[in-house]
């Protein structure tokens, strides 16, 4: 995997884009939590030259400053797009991810040659509100994001780190991802994507897992009626993350998708 | 030496068992728990004990705004300030304030803080909080990324409002007005003092210097604390070539007196630890939505925190509320000397002074004041003579006064 800085809009943006693999361009956008190269990313870039950019606010990519708004991040996008060069190309994305890039694809049709959303935010529905997830401490977080509390990856994110160096900079770093992701999902996580969803037209593949505490599974109705070609996958035994919980699973469905 | 008594709006009967079968005390407290009834009288009360205060001597009332809060439901404090502005005479009022970022357009708080300097006679003055994260982010729906910028620009708007006698226009991020035409106007030409209350952030201690604003540290942590804050307000103050003017600063102090230390114990004991246990029971989650604070703020806290999310502190006694200076509780002379003590340590020439606090009842609320107003008041009234308080509302001469009500059929004849 390589870490590279892409300058955007002549600087005013500095964005990191990781990336790894050869073959067909793959766009990966992530979710609220950050980006980091993990499993699931690896395992997509067996296949495809997988580009994965650092939302603005997230970690060292720059420029958030000049985010007032959700379209300022989408104009934002399109101009990223353009910088890469990426056009016509599969796009997977998570969370936060999935609702800019569902967004993306209503406003430019074309820009996404296939799209995959896994646990997208960006519907409300109050009989299934996704959790105030801004409030909830680490380790309650944890419970509603994994369905097996008693894996690694759950008792990973629920352990305080142990020394303060550590401990600061891993709470610096949430509370800078935290940050950003609640400029575009505060109060809730609607920014009006049922009103523009019609207009994405390429093939789209929704991923839930079954135990998503986070953004439930019954939201995978509302993308499947506002999208034209939408296909959905519940995933049993996999909360918000069935891409880490359910790797193979998803990972075979997205290459399916895909072929 | 200006003192000033404030007033919170607590709900002062929360059930017993409120803090094991609740959430939080403010944002998400069940409404079933909220009775108007006893609201009618716990709002008449709080008027009625402002009024005493005014009254009995001290310089100014004070209310603030909160929302979704027992501990103090004032959403709207201008509602308050209105009635006190018919019942008192020559006190100041003061509002601290109107959380300014939540108003669209914030003109509607510069028409309606003109309306009262109108009302009252020129006896406004014009708080400017941020606002807690609680209010603003959760209970207001404003986006923590960009509360403080808001706010930055709210303040903009309402002094140019002030201050241009001419309609302009106003092109914000947050605000577009074509016709910015403030009618009213304020009597206090061409605003009401500013007075800006903070919670201890960095950030506004320069700003209010910058501005030549007051800046107001309330808190209930006491004048401990209190102290670290204002050393931090003074070092900026000098650091930025301020002269020290006492009046630019205030503190708010939970302040018991009683005859004899029993009295103080009876009286007083069981609502301070109702305060502090009960009311003070928020959530944790609620106090902080991601962006509240900036990341270098975090940053500060992070290094010298201690306790891990979620931690509530320990119940405290009323023993303890006193030592740690929580709560400034005894006889008129003890609190005269502990307050001259905190005014001086802390450099400040106004006190506020929260005399009913949790669910102290109504006369012993008056009472308290009483005491505080005869027996404290004029001992610490002296301090400060070589400076001159420039953050003072400029009231007028004459005022015209509430005039007698006539049934119509006895309406004298012109």
């Amino acid at each position: 995997m390589q870490e590279t800085k892409v300058q955007v809009r002549g600087g005013k943006f500095a964005t990191d884009v990781l990336e790894a693999g050869s073959g067909s361009p793959l766009l990966y956008l992530h979710g609220w939590a950050g980006l980091q190269w993990d499993p699931f990313l690896e395992a997509l870039s067996q296949h495809h030259h997988v580009i994965a950019p650092r939302h603005p606010g997230y970690g060292e990519s720059s420029g958030d400053e000049h985010l007032v708004d959700y379209q300022d991040l989408l104009i934002y996008f399109l101009d990223l797009l353009d910088e890469l060069g990426l056009n016509g190309i599969p796009v997977v994305a998570h969370s936060l991810g999935a609702m800019f890039a569902a967004d993306i694809a209503a406003l430019q049709p074309d820009r996404f040659s296939s799209i995959t959303l896994i646990a997208p935010f960006g519907m409300w529905d109050p009989e299934h509100p996704v959790i105030d997830f801004f409030v909830s401490s680490p380790k309650d977080l944890a419970r509603s994001i994994y369905a097996d509390l008693d894996s690694d990856l759950a008792r990973a994110a629920s352990e305080a780190p142990k020394d303060d160096e550590t401990r600061v900079a891993v709470a610096l770093e949430r509370a800078k991802s935290l940050r950003t992701a609640a400029k575009y999902l505060w109060p809730i996580p609607n920014r009006g994507l049922n009103k523009r969803i019609h207009r994405v037209s390429a093939p789209t593949l929704l991923i839930w897992g079954k135990q998503d505490g986070v953004c439930p599974p019954a939201y995978a109705s509302d993308f499947e009626q506002g999208l034209s070609r939408a296909t959905v996958l519940l995933i049993d035994n996999a909360g918000h993350y069935p891409q880490l919980e359910k790797q193979a699973a998803v990972v075979a469905a997205i290459e399916n998708h895909l072929a | 030496m200006k003192i000033e008594m404030f007033h919170l709006m607590p709900y002062r009967e929360l059930p017993e068992d409120f803090n094991e079968k609740y959430h939080s005390v403010w944002v998400d407290i069940p409404s079933h728990l909220f009775n108007a009834e006893r609201a009618h009288s716990m709002y008449n009360d709080t008027l009625d004990e402002l009024e005493y205060a005014a009254a009995m001597g001290y310089d100014g009332v004070c209310v603030n705004e909160h929302h979704q809060n027992a501990y103090g439901f004032m959403p709207s404090p201008n509602i308050m300030a209105a009635a006190l502005a018919r019942r008192t005479e020559d006190v100041a009022l003061i509002v601290l304030g109107n959380s300014i970022a939540l108003y669209n357009p914030p003109i509607r708080v510069a028409e309606e803080f003109a309306m009262l300097d109108c009302i009252s006679g020129g006896r406004l003055v014009a708080g400017f909080p941020v606002g807690s994260s609680s209010d603003t982010n959760f209970g207001y729906g404003v986006n923590p990324a960009t509360l403080r910028d808001r706010y930055y620009e709210a303040e903009d708007l309402i002094m140019q409002a002030w201050k241009n006698k001419d309609v302009f226009s106003f092109d914000g991020k947050y605000t577009q007005l074509r016709y910015v035409n403030i009618w009213p106007r304020p009597i206090q030409d061409p605003h009401p003092p500013i007075w800006i209350p903070g919670g201890g952030s960095i950030e506004t201690w320069g700003w209010c210097i910058e501005k030549g604003y007051l800046y107001a540290y309330l808190s209930y942590s006491g004048f401990k604390r209190g102290k670290m804050v204002m050393d931090g307000f003074w070092n900026k103050a000098a650091e930025l070539g301020a002269e020290p003017n006492p009046y630019q600063a205030g503190f708010l102090q939970l302040v018991a007196v009683g005859e004899t230390e029993s009295e103080v114990q009876d009286k007083y004991a069981e609502h301070g630890e109702y305060f502090y246990n009960k009311m003070l029971h928020v959530y944790p989650g609620f106090s902080d939505a991601p962006g509240y604070r900036t990341i270098d703020t975090v940053k500060a806290g992070l290094l010298g925190q201690t306790t891990q999310f979620g931690q509530r502190p320990a119940a405290l006694t009323f023993k303890d509320l006193r030592e740690q200076g929580n709560i400034v509780a005894g006889t008129p002379s003890q609190v005269t000397e502990q307050l001259e003590q905190v005014i001086k340590d802390l450099r400040i020439g106004h006190l506020m002074v929260l005399n009913q606090f949790g669910s102290i009842p109504h006369s012993t609320a008056m009472e308290n004041i009483r005491l505080t107003a005869q027996k404290v008041l004029p001992n610490l009234r002296h301090l400060w003579p070589e400076w001159e308080d420039k953050w003072w509302p400029q009231a007028l001469r004459n005022p015209q006064k509430p005039g007698p009500i006539h049934a119509p059929h006895s309406t004298p004849a012109k």
